[in-house]
């Protein structure tokens, strides 16, 4: 088929507005999928992704359309991931199309989420298609929507398409609106074969698979291909097209979209935004956009039976295989023993790679404190950074410490300002400015720090405005700022899991939080035990541990002994089942307590 | 050449052995109570008697009984004859009077008859279980006895004249204020008993108290209990009786021999369902089943449950763990050489940190647990066990 009658698209969406719905409703009308075989969200094939009504791992599918022109399309709907710690996937999946479908919920109108999208498909200079999704809802507010989509987006509301993918209404609207307003594939003309790698998954039996979009050329079994950002040579072992599932095909030529196979064995080798071309006939330029995706978020994760290390470790291997933005090394702890530190590129990540351990690989794991990259800057110029407070050099040694900012966009009704404001203000940041949505609604543009955001920003802004705020964000610069090591005593002596890098105006505080959440988290001990918070040695705050007042059983008389002795060995085991900090016991869960709550 | 000196020789320095018979028998069940029991009838009685005896005939008696002790259920519940018949096999087995011969009782069964049963027998102590003075108290824990028969029961066992007569007491009863209980010690003071015996009230599985717990209609309170203890432990030494244990107290000279031995980890023989034994190299319990024990001491079979085997090393843990509920403690330097492959030092460790944390002493070879040490005695002892499953040791 020639690639003028290929076209290339995606859905963006914000989350909840229905794009795997509508995604079903069209793989189902140009019978791709055998409507027996169609099951709710057929693109999510995670567990989790239906969970959470969220895509992770992009899926690409290839539908054939025959179109009201009588002309038969190729259509290769891109399914992105949904969040914004996938952003940098989600640029690279966009860059593989020349279309987006735009979906707005006709009862939320436009949200964070929809404008960063919406934002990122203009970026890559891609033909926006809006569609009302949702519009049979009671609750629908057209003509909301179609305003927003004219101030907010600045699209012509007459652009709009009215669909509801749960009724299907629409369908057949928005494949035509594909087929005439997105244009065919760019960049055919290329002299040499290009192709772009928007994400890749592992086969335990054929190794690295690259899902790819070709621009120019063709590429077919046999081949030396080669990655453009190393130069890493490799024999294409298949090609195919998802149909959905994937499916043998003789050559990928120029507006395809498929999967290329080859002897590459580590998904770290095949980087998401790379260029694959071939070897003996290499272009020259890469195809734009292509980046080091880093991770920004890290924390330690520790088996909580020291015993399952191995299996943690075998269950990192294996998630690793198929995300290459995930990254982890081993690390020790004095408090939790051997573990991983682990790097995501945003909290979201990070709670799914978790999750996702726990539930696929059934192993039993306590967090730390979740840290950013700082940038530390030492005496005689020399900058290191530090994503684990415990590596945070001597005061002595540092002329200053950088922190990484988000610039932020926050959706909130009118009514929730002045309390979102006032937790800007907590959180370090600051308002750059404010944009009115509707009569109801604004969006705050914040620079906040991202440290900041970690733990419990989210949760706050969803209850100060009862579910109805969202936030989007982007990486913004890196700031200095004055922020110390803080670290947290039991007994006088130091829990490295607990050390925390945080601004020094805020120690005191959350240090006090922390002291007083632990004292009462830990069980009562045999004798006094102080729990402290120190910075340099300096203790800021303090509380105690409840001291033990009576455990005896009354009565023991002669057959009680093995009776006894059981509930003795009981305790006995259940002391081993925490973790020893000198000669307090914690309980494993009071570590997820602390670090959940703060 | 008269053999006596040797005699007399031997029995000096002979380790005593305790009799314990559990007579399963109660009218009825109190709240708080775990113990095997079942409802008396004639018949059941007389099979457990039968059953007692053909028990007693398959241990291996090879040294005399010393202290005994029957406890249940309620003893006291039997009638006088059938007393007398077990005592008759009992006495068979002490090679003359033993030191201390324990029947408990309840208040509302004791009779001139069989007080004069037991006393002809040759019980030298009498344990009556009061748990309280407080009538409400008293229904709240479906105990079947009121203020006037705990009196008249008390004036009975006293006419009997028994060596020495000791009451139990029950506290941090539901509902009980410090007030309430501090009556209830003075009370039993006023009555002058030789003993004292005062339970923190426990929360046993498969008891009536312990569903009401799970419900949460009852609340534990360890601060308050630990007042109570503190309490009870103050009036009772003003009152010149001497803590000897967590729960027990005697004038001098009146302690339980036979609870004694058991905490120091010596031997004995336990007869009857349910009943424990550490004996000739054993420990383990008779199973707690009227039925079911009679059918298995018919094929020879007893001590079924539990079972293990008695080392050295079990010895000496347990010496530690219940001697040092003791207010004198344990002889360390007596449990040595008695068993040198013990993780002597991991002991000594753990001991030192206690010491160091106010909750024990050391005095010479000894170590006993402080009052307030005394009051954490079960983490002490999940400690001690701790220490004697140390992988060095264990290996």
């Amino acid at each position: 088929m020639p690639a003028k009658l290929t076209r290339n698209f995606c859905i963006i969406a914000h989350v909840d507005h229905g794009k795997t719905t509508l995604s079903d409703r069209i793989l189902e009308h140009t019978n791709t999928v055998a409507m027996r075989v169609m099951t709710d969200q057929h693109l999510d094939s995670m567990d989790l992704e239906k969970e959470r009504g969220i895509t992770i791992k992009s899926h690409p599918v290839t539908m054939t359309y025959p179109a009201k022109d009588g002309k038969i399309y190729k259509l290769n709907l891109m399914d992105t991931p949904g969040h914004v710690d996938f952003s940098y996937e989600v640029s690279r999946s966009l860059a593989a199309c020349e279309g987006a479908v735009l979906l707005i919920d006709a009862a939320q109108g436009v949200e964070a989420q929809t404008v960063a999208n919406a934002h990122l498909a203009f970026a890559q200079k891609l033909k926006v298609i809006p569609v009302i999704n949702k519009i049979d809802l009671p609750s629908a507010n057209l003509e909301l929507c179609l305003k927003q989509l004219e101030d907010i987006l600045t699209i012509p509301a007459e652009e709009a398409i009215l669909a509801s993918g749960k009724a299907g209404i629409g369908i057949e609207d928005i494949l035509e609106a594909v087929v005439l307003r997105v244009p065919p594939p760019r960049w055919t003309e290329y002299p040499q074969a290009r192709a772009l790698v928007f994400d890749s998954l592992y086969d335990s039996y054929r190794g690295v698979i690259a899902y790819v979009r070709m621009f120019s050329g063709t590429i077919k079994a046999g081949d030396m291909m080669m990655l453009m950002s190393t130069g890493q040579r490799s024999e294409v072992k298949e090609v195919g097209v998802f149909m959905p599932k994937m499916t043998k095909i003789a050559s990928l030529g120029a507006g395809d979209v498929g999967y290329i196979v080859s002897n590459v064995k580590d998904t770290s080798e095949i980087k998401t935004g790379d260029t694959i071309t071939l070897a003996h006939k290499p272009a020259t330029e890469m195809l734009p956009g292509y980046k080091e995706v880093r991770p920004m978020v890290f924390c330690g994760l520790y088996p909580v039976d020291t015993s399952d290390y191995e299996k943690l470790k075998a269950a990192l291997g294996r998630l690793r295989l198929n995300d290459a933005a995930f990254v982890y090394s081993s690390e020790s702890s004095v408090a939790l023993g051997f573990g991983f530190r682990c790097g995501f590129l945003g909290l979201l990540h990070m709670e799914i790679i978790q999750e996702r351990i726990r539930r696929e690989h059934d192993v039993d794991i306590i967090s730390t404190y979740p840290s950013v990259v700082y940038h530390v800057i030492k005496h005689g110029g020399v900058q290191i950074e530090v994503d684990n407070p415990v590596n945070l050099p001597d005061p002595g040694e540092i002329v200053e410490i950088r922190e990484p900012t988000i610039k932020a966009a926050i959706h909130i009704p009118n009514d929730a300002m002045g309390d979102i404001m006032a937790l800007v203000m907590e959180k370090r940041g600051t308002v750059d400015h404010t944009d009115t949505l509707d009569a109801a609604r604004v969006m705050l543009t914040c620079i906040l720090p991202l440290n900041e955001i970690l733990v419990d920003f989210n949760d706050r802004l969803k209850s100060i405005t009862h579910g109805y705020g969202s936030m989007d964000y982007e990486l913004g610069e890196y700031r200095t700022s004055d922020l110390v090591k803080m670290e947290i005593l039991v007994n006088n002596d130091p829990v490295d899991a607990f050390a925390s890098i945080v601004h020094r105006d805020k120690a005191e505080g959350k240090g006090r939080a922390l002291c007083e959440k632990l004292a009462e988290i830990i069980p009562p001990q045999m004798f006094k035990v102080a729990i402290q918070a120190a910075i340099g040695g300096k203790i800021i705050a303090r509380d105690n541990v409840k001291e033990m007042r009576k455990d005896v059983t009354a009565k023991c008389y002669g057959g009680d002994i093995s009776r006894k002795r059981k509930l003795l060995d009981k305790q006995k085991e259940g002391k081993k089942k925490m973790k020893q900090f000198g000669r307090v016991s914690i309980p494993s869960d009071a570590f997820i307590k602390v670090l959940k709550t703060n | 050449m008269s053999g006596l000196p040797t005699e007399q020789a031997k029995a000096a320095t002979r380790a005593p052995l305790g009799l314990y018979v559990h007579v399963p028998f109660c009218a009825s069940t109190c709240d708080f109570c775990a113990f095997y029991q079942t409802q008396p009838t004639a018949v059941g009685v007389g099979r457990f008697l039968d059953g007692i005896a053909q028990e007693a005939a398959l241990v291996d008696w090879s040294e005399p009984v010393t202290t005994v002790f029957w406890g249940g259920g309620t003893p006291g519940l039997l009638a006088p004859r059938d007393l007398a018949r077990l005592a008759a096999t009992v006495r068979a087995r002490c090679g003359g009077a033993p030191q201390e011969w324990t029947v408990e009782l309840a208040p509302a069964s004791v009779t001139e008859a069989r007080l004069a049963a037991l006393k002809e027998a040759g019980v030298t102590r009498a344990s009556m279980g009061v748990q309280s003075f407080q009538p409400a108290l008293l229904e709240a824990l479906g105990r079947a006895h009121s203020r006037e028969q705990i009196y008249r029961a008390y004036d009975r066992v006293r006419a009997a004249e028994f060596a020495s007569v000791n009451l139990d007491l029950m506290f941090a009863l539901p509902g009980q204020t410090e007030a309430e209980w501090a009556a209830d010690v003075r009370e039993a003071v006023a009555l002058a008993p030789d003993h004292l015996s005062t339970y923190c009230l426990t929360f046993e599985e498969d008891t009536a108290l312990w569903v009401k717990l799970s419900q949460g209609r009852v609340k534990l309170d360890p601060e308050h209990e630990a007042r109570l203890y503190e309490s009870t432990w103050a009036q009772l030494a003003t009152a010149g009786y001497a803590q000897y244990e967590v729960s027990n107290f005697a004038h001098p000279g009146h302690a339980c021999l036979h609870n004694l031995n058991t905490w120091r980890m010596h031997e004995w023989v336990g007869l009857g369902p349910s009943a424990a034994s550490q004996h000739a190299g054993w420990r383990g319990a008779n199973v707690a089943d009227l039925d079911q024990w009679l059918a298995r001491i018919g094929r020879g079979e007893r001590v079924t449950e539990d079972r293990v085997a008695l080392t050295s090393a079990l010895r000496a843990e347990d010496a530690l763990i219940f001697g040092l509920r003791m207010n004198a403690g344990v002889d360390l330097s007596a449990w040595r050489p008695r068993c040198p492959e013990a993780p002597w030092t991991a002991v000594e460790a753990l001991l030192d940190r206690l010491a160091g944390d106010g909750l024990a002493q050391r005095d010479g070879g000894w170590v006993r647990l402080t009052d307030r040490g005394r009051l954490l005695a079960d983490s002490v002892g999940s400690e001690v066990m701790a220490a004697f499953s140390t992988e060095a040791f264990v290996a």
